[in-house]
């Protein structure tokens, strides 16, 4: 919570010294020094060499209570960290889960970031949930409410 | 967390092979400290903290990666996991599906589909009122008695006409919009 608070004045602060940096926060194309080092730190997080199944699946439950779509480049990361810890569905789900968090504006943002994790997915034979036909339902679950 | 390890000790109680509140200590015969959770999760793995430390699976778009597998290991998983460990273009799409599936329950696309319920719900509501609405029509017909002759259109038009004649509320109401002169409404 503090550091919750810590962050919001430091962004109020942030933004009472430059208007524009405003607009900019989070976009794609710009970025401001905190951006480029909360990108960093998660990037480094899952390029650690010997990073195992609980921090992968950490770092991404961690990242998804972020207010924002993670850098192609952390998910890149993410994907290799997959890779060496030999878990396929969890690459697949962290695919899932970062469409997600594309919330109202998926039809822009995906595509991008399909586009620019394409050549990790190709090197890694990774496929994309579209691929799996994961975009529509497949499976139908009965409700537990209806059991019984 | 205090409440799931409630609930652990109260599924261990019904469990006869597990000694009350085993669960929350540390493992009985496993040398390792690790809590034995198998009466609850069977040989489902465990692979992570998922929402707040207890072996539970959901799934949840805020918490994508639950803290169990949802499948259990059995050989034919173990074997597929085999695979997994080489190139995974090697894996067929049947395979890279049923490895999604051991790990995970529903995707996201499954567990975010809108319940096609309201559909029952609104086509219920509809044929309830329309009930009602055919009680009302068949309670016109049989059971009323015809409306008073008051309500025939000469009745009424004879009511005006008289409220007319006398001048009600004649400022702002009825009988300002009529011409007394010409005998007609107002223009």
């Amino acid at each position: 919570m503090l550091r919750t608070s810590a962050v919001r004045i430091f962004s109020i602060a942030r933004v009472a010294a430059n208007p524009v940096a405003c607009n900019a926060e989070r976009c794609m194309s710009k970025h401001t020094v905190y951006d480029d080092a909360f990108d960093a730190r998660y990037e480094n997080y899952f390029n650690n060499k010997d990073i195992d199944g609980w921090q992968v699946r950490q770092g991404i439950n961690d990242l998804c209570g972020h207010d924002l779509v993670p850098e192609p480049k952390i998910i890149c990361a993410a994907l290799r960290a997959c890779r060496r810890v030999n878990d396929f569905a969890l690459a697949v789900r962290i695919i899932e889960a970062m469409k997600d968090k594309c919330g109202s504006r998926v039809k822009e943002i995906y595509p991008y970031i399909l586009q620019e994790i394409q050549p990790t997915l190709t090197e890694l034979g990774i496929s994309t949930p579209e691929e799996l036909g994961y975009d529509k339902p497949e499976l139908a679950l009965q409700s537990v409410d209806d059991m019984h | 967390m205090a409440s799931r390890l409630a609930v652990f000790g109260i599924k261990g109680l019904r469990t006869p092979k597990v000694p009350a509140g085993a669960v929350a200590m540390s493992g009985h015969g496993h040398g390792s400290g690790a809590p034995d959770f198998s009466p609850i999760i069977g040989k489902r793995e465990v692979v992570g903290f998922g929402i707040n430390g207890a072996p539970t699976y959901g799934d949840r778009s805020d918490f994508p990666l639950p803290a169990i597998r949802w499948k259990e290991s059995t050989p034919d998983i173990l074997a597929l996991r085999k695979k997994e460990l080489g190139d995974w273009k090697n894996l067929s799409i049947e395979e890279k599906k049923a490895l999604y599936r051991a790990s995970f329950c529903q995707t996201f696309a499954e567990f975010q589909a809108t319940s096609p319920e309201w559909k029952q719900i609104v086509g219920v509501s509809l044929v309830v009122i329309s009930l009602g609405l055919w009680v009302y029509y068949g309670l016109v017909a049989f059971v009323y008695p015809p409306l008073p002759e008051t309500f025939s259109e000469e009745s009424r038009k004879a009511q005006l006409r008289r409220m007319l004649d006398l001048q009600t509320n004649p400022i702002q109401g009825i009988s300002s919009k009529w011409d007394y002169e010409k005998d007609e409404w107002k223009k």
